[in-house]
């Protein structure tokens, strides 16, 4: 992709952010627009998103893919690697290169090595003292993300942040714990509904995903009624 | 019987949850019978009655386990109810009946206990003198054991319950959850129950039996409605 084309995509990319922001919006949603962002604008090879549940403990909310090893290495990577650091300190944790001072999170570099990830750009979800997840930004490549995609990572965390945050009042503690507990239980209907998709089209739950969220965005509903409707037996796709 | 005692019943069924020894009671309440049992027994859950409304109600039970053969086991082999309104004139089971007979029963019924594919036990229900139960009877059983087929399993599954599991394995049990519930045409509980239950019937975790289902290497099958049998011949 070009300079010119790239600006323009990243411009496109925060104008929809705000204008969801504006609209009202799902936080599942959203925040699965941020990761599809980041893999469409950044040079990075796939992203994450983990959402802190009721026990504190990080959980996959939202990926690039939906296949199994994707979400296990990120789910490894929040018991004990640079997301749960991220997450813990309160800031960027990069990880240029998975096989330097690697006595550190033995399971979390055998298995994302395993899978050809090389470095990992963790980025906390935050606002001033409130924390609440982290994106996580995987590349083959060895090496810093450069300076460019770094800014555009963290503004575009940022404003997903600051929107999620601020749709209450940031003093609101407990409206947005049940807020983003909504976005974490969503994610269990979700994952049922991918097992109906996968079950009755035969297709990969990667895939299955895909055909919900295209599903989804066609009808502008979220993600999560779609998935309820399936559950319900009320659509098939 | 009224569709208010059934109702009556059910909700009576539905307080009991986790007091198994009062099972068998809200049968007696709107059915015209003497005494009733719930057994569980099968390659599932072990050979117990887990509740019986008077002795001779255990007693039907223990002999059927005792002998190997009566309504029970016929009941849970063929998941259908078995009828049997007058003891007196019938051929089937004669070891059991005679026996049976000496305990002043003049009318048994059993129902299955299933769940999905799994076999779990049954109700017996018997009466002192010969009695019928009308096709709606049979029918209002039927959802009662249902309902006490759900109790049972959810016991003993977590009776045995092991760790609690990780976060990423609960996400794949809730995609099995989804790929179970659209080939049992249920609902996520239910096929939530049925993934938990055969971790628990091959003593391995959730998570591996979700692995199976999502790589199509374990599938769960429809099986046929439960069918009453005809009410000719009652009063």
């Amino acid at each position: 992709m070009n300079e010119t084309t790239r600006i323009e995509r990243l411009l496109e990319a925060f104008a929809t952010l705000a204008d969801t922001l504006v609209a009202g919006y799902d936080v599942l949603d959203l925040l699965q627009s941020l990761v599809e962002y980041c893999h469409d604008l950044l040079d990075i090879d796939s992203a994450g998103i983990l959402l802190a549940n009721a026990d504190g403990e990080l959980e996959v909310v939202a990926s690039t893919s939906e296949a199994s090893t994707l979400v296990e290495i990120m789910q490894l990577d929040a018991d004990a690697g640079p997301c749960l650091d991220c997450f813990t300190t309160r800031a960027v944790v990069s990880v240029p290169d998975i096989d330097v001072d690697s006595e550190k999170w033995p399971d979390f570099r055998a298995i994302a090595r395993a899978q050809g990830i090389h470095s990992v750009y963790a980025i906390p979800l935050r606002l001033r003292e409130t924390i609440i997840g982290t994106l996580n930004l995987m590349r083959n490549e060895r090496g810093e993300l450069n300076p460019y995609d770094v800014r555009a990572a963290r503004a575009l965390a940022d404003v997903a942040t600051i929107g999620i945050l601020q749709e209450r009042s940031i003093r609101d503690a407990a409206a947005i714990r049940v807020q983003l507990q909504h976005a974490l239980s969503s994610r269990i209907i979700i994952e049922q509904a991918k097992g109906v998709v996968s079950e009755t089209s035969k297709l990969s739950m990667d895939a299955a995903f895909g055909q919900i969220r295209d599903h989804a965005r066609s009808r502008q509903l979220p993600l999560s009624v779609v998935a309820r409707q399936l559950v319900a037996g009320e659509l098939r796709l | 019987m009224t569709t208010h005692s059934f109702r009556v019943a059910q909700s009576a069924l539905a307080e009991t949850e986790g007091r198994l020894s009062e099972l068998a009671r809200p049968f007696l309440d709107f059915l015209p019978v003497s005494g009733v049992s719930i057994s569980t027994f099968g390659p599932l859950l072990g050979v117990e009655t887990i509740s019986a409304t008077d002795a001779r109600a255990g007693r039907i039970d223990e002999l059927q386990f005792d002998l190997g053969e009566g309504p029970c086991w016929d009941a849970l082999s063929t998941r259908h109810p078995v009828i049997e309104p007058d003891l007196a004139a019938t051929d089937s089971w004669p070891v059991f009946a005679e026996a049976v007979r000496r305990e002043d029963v003049a009318a048994i019924f059993a129902f299955p206990l299933v769940f999905g594919p799994l076999e779990i036990g049954a109700v017996d229900l018997h009466s002192t003198s010969p009695a019928q139960l009308t096709v709606r009877q049979q029918r209002q059983t039927l959802a009662l054991s249902a309902i006490v087929s759900r109790i049972l399993l959810r016991h003993a599954v977590n009776t045995g319950a092991r760790s609690t599991p990780s976060t990423y394995s609960r996400r794949l049990v809730h995609q099995a959850t989804g790929m179970v519930l659209a080939q049992l045409e249920t609902t996520p509980d239910d096929a939530y129950l049925i993934i938990q239950a055969r971790a628990y019937a091959e003593d391995r975790s959730m998570r591996e039996v979700a692995e199976d289902v999502i790589a199509r290497r374990i599938r769960f099958s429809v099986l046929p409605e439960h069918r009453t049998q005809s009410d000719e011949g009652a009063p």
